[in-house]
């Protein structure tokens, strides 16, 4: 007899997370066939490119914390959360990360770590203070789900390319048009695509991929959000964490983190103003709030149609 | 969880291991005999609680079987939320097999209710020749028991006196092999 589960399935976000990738791959691969056919120089930006990715991979989690001015506790500095992590750590079954608090009034919470063994949750004091256990729990949920479904790395890796046409759209002419960089001494267009085409083909790579990898982040919040449900059993607990982060971050200034727009993927919530849609790393509040409520629906009333 | 799970955002929850609960009745005997630590007549069975109806009606319903069945093996069963919003499912006698079976019949109940995903841990209190408060956990999601012995003083724990008694164990239970996996439950009600 199949077990009966508490939430049913979501096809359509896999569905529109595959299309995404998909899309982005796609672009990826027109992209680089035309940095190949375009010589030396594109190749140059690329290998260098390489080198800041693997750098990014494995130095952006102290980065960041050193950046939000986060410091590791041990269980003895912060007791309730350590104790809360660890059974939650037991019902998701993941290894328990590293715990990290900021001390800032800003309440947010982040996970960082290219692995689940090397990851780091971090959350703020100003959450801690605002928000009621059940609701902590739910944004912690929320932030291991992150790590078991590895988004620093899908997020790293999706956004490669689109920051090697970024860089060839800032550098591109000091690359190309400074004298065909080991291009051996011949003219600027003899054997592929000139340099202008390929600053160009970067732009709208640039353009294309980050639309795409807003949309992909948006997914990942909402996988994100249902995980958090799925491991707490509460999505009400999320919800109602939310819609306090919400309310706090519209009100408190947040001139500190601006700086820091890599890291706000792995926010629980964004920081700063309200951006359009087609932009934004994280969902509407309203939409997460909705996709939450249906969860909570289904916990409630999936029973009765099992039992009957 | 695999990597098209994780690629795609899938987030299962996982639910029990193959049960290797029993195994603890015949590694008493020898703990108990060999190595002189006894149970303090008490095990407990934490899970996660979820407000929807017929939840709360499948732990009563547990609640009121186990009564049942206590009346004749002289077990007591009470019921403790604790500080971090778990339930948790207390079972005293001095029968270790009596303890192993109540705590089954929680997870059984809960299994068939749909709610095995919601199943912590199992805990066994016991004490070795010096009184010192000793602890095997069961954990449910990956089916291994780990030591726990708290020490004294906020969240501390006698790393020295688990890993003792891990092997005074030896191979009699199916030991939770990655130490990052001993999750510590302070605030344990018995």
């Amino acid at each position: 007899m199949a077990r009966p589960s508490s939430f049913g399935k979501d096809t359509g976000l896999q569905a529109r997370m595959v299309l995404t990738m998909f899309l982005l791959g796609l672009v990826y691969v027109v992209f680089m066939g035309v940095l190949f056919a375009s010589g030396a120089g594109a190749v140059t930006i690329v290998v260098l490119a390489a080198g800041l990715f693997v750098v990014q991979l494995f130095a952006s989690d102290k980065l960041a914390l050193r950046a939000m001015g986060a410091k590791e506790v041990s269980p003895a500095e912060a007791p309730e959360l350590h104790a809360m992590i660890d059974r939650l750590c037991v019902q998701a079954d993941l290894p328990k990360p590293k715990v990290a608090v900021a001390d800032t009034p800003m309440p947010n919470a982040f996970a960082m770590g290219r692995s689940r063994k090397s990851a780091t949750v971090c959350t703020t004091t100003g959450l801690l203070g605002l928000l009621s256990p059940s609701e902590i729990e739910g944004v912690m949920a929320h932030e291991l789900t992150h790590i078991a479904n590895r988004d620093v790395v899908i997020m790293t890796v999706a956004s490669f390319f689109a920051s090697i046409a970024s860089m060839i759209t800032q550098f591109g002419f000091f690359f190309g048009g400074g004298g065909g960089y080991g291009g051996g001494g011949g003219g600027d267009d003899d054997d592929g695509p000139g340099f202008l085409v390929v600053i160009l083909v970067s732009m709208v790579v640039y353009v294309i991929s980050f639309l795409l990898m807003q949309a992909l982040s948006r997914y990942r919040e909402f996988a994100a959000d249902r995980g958090a449900a799925v491991i707490t059993g509460r999505p009400s607990g999320l919800a109602s964490a939310l819609v306090k982060i919400s309310g706090v971050n519209e009100k408190i200034p947040t001139q500190d983190l601006r700086t820091a727009g890599e890291m706000q993927a792995f926010f629980i919530a964004p920081v700063g103003r309200r951006v359009a849609g087609l932009f934004a790393t994280h969902p509407p509040m309203e939409q997460r709030l909705a996709a939450l409520q249906r969860l909570e629906g289904q916990l409630q009333n999936q029973r009765l149609a099992t039992a009957a | 969880m695999g990597f098209l799970d994780a690629l795609l955002g899938k987030r299962k929850i996982a639910g029990p291991a193959p049960d290797r609960l029993f195994a603890l009745t015949t590694a008493y005997v020898d703990l108990e005999s060999a190595q002189g630590v006894r149970t303090r007549g008490s095990a407990g069975i934490v899970f996660q609680q979820l407000a929807t109806a017929d939840f709360t009606q499948i732990v009563t319903e547990t609640e009121e079987l186990l009564r049942g069945t206590g009346a004749e093996t002289g077990s007591t069963i009470e019921t403790r939320d604790d500080q971090y919003g778990y339930k948790w499912i207390v079972v005293r006698d001095d029968d270790i097999d009596d303890l192993v079976v109540s705590v089954n019949t929680v997870a059984d109940n809960l299994s068939m209710g749909g709610y095995a995903d919601r199943i912590l841990a199992a805990v066994f209190a016991f004490e070795d020749a010096q009184k010192q408060a000793l602890y095997l956990i069961y954990n449910y999601k990956r089916g291994s028991w780990y030591p726990f012995a708290p020490a004294g003083g906020e969240q501390q724990r006698n790393t020295e006196r688990e890993f003792q008694l891990k092997a005074q164990i030896g191979a009699g239970l199916p030991m939770e092999s990655d130490l990052g996996r001993w999750f510590p439950l302070w605030g344990i009600p018995i």
